[in-house]
C-alpha cells in the first residue's frame, strides 16, 4: 500500500515536470508570446506613469482620452496573451486527462492509503471513490492524486518560475 | 535563483552589497530590501515546515481533525513568529498583516496532507484490522 501512495506521487511529479515542460515548449518559448509578454509589461509600465502624472497635473479631456486607449490597447494585448496560453494549456489538458483515467483504471476500486482523518462529507465522495465499504478513512486513487498534483505543480511553477507574471 | 535582473525588477539596484540568501534566512533581523524575494522565501520555508510537520504527525501518529487545526496553527504561527520576531520585518510594507499567512497556504497544506497520509499508510496501516 506504502508503494502504491508513493507511486502516486511519483505520477504526479512526473505529470507536472511534463506538463510544465509541455506547457514551455507550446507556450511560453513562443516568440508570439515572449513579444506579447514584453508587450504587455512595457504597456502597463508606461500606463502606470501616465495615470500617476495625470493625476498630478489635474485631468484635461485630451490626455484623459489618450489614457484610456491606452487602457485598451493593454486589454487587448492581454486577452491575445491568455489565448495564446489557454489554447496549448487545453491540448495539454484533455492528453492528461486521459492519462488519468487510465491510471483510474489500474486503480479502480484499491484502496492507495489509509487517511489519518475522516475526510468532512463534502471530500467523501472524492476520497472513498469506488471503493468498497464504509471505511472512511481508506483513500482512493483520484484523493491522493488530487493532493499530490496541487502542491507539487504549483512548487514546479515557481520552481520554474514559468508562471506569467502579470496575472 | 534570485538573479540580478530579477533583483532589478523590484527595485533593488544593489548600492549595498547583501550577504547571500542562506545567510540571510538563517540570521535574524537581515535586510530584505525586495519584498518579493521575502515572500519566496517565506513560501519555501512554508513548505518545508508542511513536510517535516506531515513525517512528525505520521510518525507519532496524529489522527484526526486535531492534526489539521494543530497543523494550521504550527504552520502559520511559525511564518508568523519567523518573520515578526525572528526577522522584524514591517508588516505595513506587505500589506495586511495576514499577507504573510496567505502566501501559498494551500498548496502547503496538500504537502503536508500527502505527507501525513503517506507516513502514516506506511508505519501504522497495519496497526488498525486493515
Amino acid at each position: 500500500m506504502w508503494e502504491d501512495g508513493l507511486l502516486i506521487v511519483a505520477v504526479s511529479f512526473f505529470t507536472a515536470f511534463v506538463g510544465e515542460g509541455l506547457t514551455w515548449l507550446t507556450v511560453y518559448r513562443t516568440q508570439k508570446y515572449q513579444r506579447l509578454k514584453a508587450e504587455v509589461e512595457k504597456q502597463s509600465k508606461k500606463l502606470e506613469k501616465k495615470k500617476e502624472s495625470v493625476n498630478v497635473a489635474e485631468t484635461d479631456k485630451a490626455s484623459k482620452k489618450k489614457l484610456e486607449r491606452d487602457e485598451e490597447r493593454l486589454r487587448n494585448n492581454n486577452r491575445d496573451l491568455n489565448f495564446v496560453k489557454m489554447k496549448s494549456m487545453f491540448a495539454i489538458g484533455v492528453a492528461f486527462t486521459a492519462l488519468l483515467s487510465c491510471f483510474n483504471n489500474i486503480f479502480d476500486g484499491r484502496v492507495v492509503a489509509k487517511l489519518p482523518f475522516v475526510p468532512i462529507a463534502w471530500f467523501q465522495g472524492i476520497s472513498h471513490r469506488n471503493l468498497a465499504g464504509e471505511d472512511f478513512t481508506d483513500c482512493s486513487f483520484i484523493f491522493l492524486y488530487i493532493l499530490s498534483t496541487m502542491s507539487i505543480r504549483q512548487n514546479v511553477q515557481k520552481l520554474l518560475v514559468l508562471r506569467h507574471p502579470a496575472q | 535563483m534570485y538573479s540580478a535582473a530579477h533583483a532589478k525588477r523590484n527595485g533593488v539596484h544593489g548600492k549595498n552589497k547583501l550577504a547571500p540568501l542562506y545567510l540571510r534566512i538563517l540570521k535574524s533581523q537581515s535586510e530584505w530590501p525586495d519584498k518579493d524575494e521575502f515572500l519566496d522565501v517565506i513560501y519555501w520555508l512554508r513548505q518545508l515546515v508542511a513536510i517535516i510537520i506531515g513525517i512528525i504527525w505520521g510518525i507519532l501518529p496524529l489522527k484526526g481533525f486535531l492534526g489539521i487545526v494543530l497543523f494550521c496553527m504550527v504552520n502559520t504561527g511559525f511564518v508568523y513568529i519567523y518573520a515578526s520576531y525572528y526577522q522584524q520585518v514591517d508588516e505595513s510594507e506587505f500589506g495586511e498583516g495576514w499577507e504573510f499567512a496567505k502566501e501559498g497556504f494551500m498548496t502547503t497544506f496538500a504537502g503536508f496532507l500527502v505527507t501525513w497520509i503517506i507516513v502514516y499508510t506506511g508505519i501504522h496501516a497495519n496497526d488498525s484490522a486493515f
